[in-house]
């Protein structure tokens, strides 16, 4: 468990509100492609979940600069706590402004325990309120996002019967807690940038693409759970190599150890 | 909706309590975070929400496991508790075999002098430039506590969200069907989203690790119980209302 940055705000790269207008518009057409078009083409969901999962990321480097005094990991979870209460709120509501109104809760409630978190708790983090707003969105997005991979739509009864009743809600929580919360925890230090930062949550997102993938197969056929899955590995392909690329220009010098010895060199 | 809440107030207040009982649970847990992890401070090496989702959602499934054979509440709460209570004391015995014949430390407290439980004295036996090490009597005794509370605080809004299922004429039977029951994966979904979130506020109220009740950090509790209630009850709301409009579909 590490305890976060140095207790200063984040710094460089793209400005944040870049980042969240790439997150909700992004996660929110995802999701509602996903929805409209035929179940071939449910990988549009996916994209969202990724757009969201880099603002999540983006939002946990953000607030976790300023030293959380616990693990990163805790808040991702919290994210997805919200974002699991909001977003199957906001569908059994919603209808066909389910993800709209799960959007707004989960903001809601991220303010409402941002404020507690800094008013009663006393964290002192001057951001903690709109990061908490940020990241239960992006927790929300991003269930609802793989959700649609694996259902085809958003509709609350076909959600609850092929995503929540057969538990792969569960999956859900942690690939997309584990999207949000591992870059910054992976990448932090005094060494951190943000395309580095950013580029990793690309990676996860892909991952949990292509996990679902696999899962839309019972519900969309081997055809639309082979578009997901290749689509996934091609988004996974290019930001590993990217990830590789910016890991080199960051480190100080990158050498190859070779094999480990065998017995007898050792001798 | 406002009906539907009103005819549902019992189980929200529930919920909220199980909420804050979760809460409060937590600061019971030793946690030792990554020092602990180096045998450098008291407790299990690893966060506050891992250690108390471990025990609290074993908690849950031990709970929703007795509500397959009984409708009575202290029995399923009881089945909670237990089932939290065994997983946090696995956790922290092996993690103790692991820091005495592995590691070489003696499970020692910085924060007391004597061990309130043993009177064992602890400071001598503290290595320079730590905080502790292990897990003493009194930390592992507070554990069972903790786990305790969050099991009953994980199995109430569990049982009140299957409650509020039921009363709108859903059952949470055991199907056959591989596909699973739409009430009890929504409930327990919530049940496990409310548990986070009432997981994590008190681990930033600590600010990372704790010994146990013995620990002059257990004395800021209400703060994080306080905010638990609030944030416990806006998703009590948001839950029961998604469970209602279950019986829509």
């Amino acid at each position: 468990m590490s305890v976060g940055g140095s207790g200063g705000g984040a710094k460089g790269g793209y400005p944040p509100q870049t980042i969240i207008a790439l997150g909700i518009i992004g996660g929110l057409a995802g999701i509602y492609l996903g929805h409209f078009m035929p179940a071939a083409y449910s990988f549009f969901g996916g994209i969202g979940a990724i757009c969201a999962t880099v603002w999540g990321a983006d939002a946990v480097r953000r607030v976790a600069s300023y030293g959380l005094g616990t693990g990163v990991p805790s808040i991702g979870m919290l994210a997805l706590g919200m974002g699991t209460v909001a977003a199957l709120f906001g569908l059994s509501v919603g209808s066909f402004a389910g993800p709209i109104v799960a959007f707004i809760v989960a903001v809601i409630i991220g303010i409402v325990i941002g404020a507690l978190s800094n008013r009663v708790i006393g964290m002192g983090i001057p951001i903690m309120e709109q990061a908490m707003a940020e990241i239960a969105g992006a927790g929300t997005l991003v269930i609802l996002g793989l959700s649609v991979v694996i259902a085809g739509s958003f509709d609350y009864s076909t959600v609850v019967h092929n995503v929540v009743a057969t538990g792969y809600i569960a999956l859900i929580f942690i690939i997309g807690g584990m999207g949000i919360l591992h870059p910054f925890n992976a990448s932090l230090g005094p060494d951190e940038h943000q395309d580095r930062t950013l580029v990793l949550a690309v990676e996860k997102g892909a991952i949990a693409l292509i996990i679902v993938g696999f899962v839309s197969s019972l519900n969309e056929g081997l055809m639309a759970a082979g578009v997901n899955i290749l689509i996934g590995i091609i988004i996974w392909y290019v930001a590993f190599m990217k990830h590789y690329a910016l890991i080199k220009r960051d480190a100080y010098q990158v050498v190859g150890t070779g094999l480990l010895p065998s017995a007898e060199e050792l001798q | 909706m406002i009906e539907g809440i009103m005819a549902n107030i019992l189980w929200l207040v529930f919920i909220t309590l199980g909420g804050a009982l979760i809460s409060w649970g937590v600061h019971f847990i030793p946690v030792g975070g990554a020092p602990a992890a180096m045998a450098q401070a008291t407790g299990v090496g690893t966060g506050t929400v891992q250690l108390a989702a471990g025990a609290g959602l074993t908690g849950l499934v031990s709970a929703g496991f007795m509500m397959n054979v009984t409708e009575n509440l202290p029995l399923i709460l009881a089945s909670g508790a237990v089932g939290a209570m065994i997983m946090i004391s696995v956790t922290m015995i092996v993690a103790t075999w692991v820091y005495v014949y592995g590691v070489g430390c003696v499970p020692s407290s910085a924060k007391v002098k004597t061990d309130p439980i043993t009177k064992y004295r602890q400071d001598i036996y503290v290595s320079q430039g730590t905080e502790g090490h292990g897990i003493p009597t009194v930390s592992f005794v507070s554990g069972v506590i903790g786990a305790a509370l969050g099991g009953i605080g994980g199995g109430l809004v569990y049982y009140s969200l299957i409650e509020v299922g039921m009363s709108i004429g859903l059952t949470a039977g055991v199907t056959p069907d591989v596909v699973g029951n739409s009430l009890v994966g929504v409930a327990a979904m919530f049940a496990i989203g409310i548990f986070m979130v009432n997981a994590v506020i008190p681990s930033y109220n600590i600010g990372g690790t704790i010994e146990g009740f013995h620990d002059p950090k257990w004395k800021k509790w209400p703060k994080a119980v306080i905010s638990s209630l609030i944030a416990s009850l806006l998703c009590a709301i948001v839950a029961v209302i998604a469970i209602l409009q279950l019986g829509g579909i």
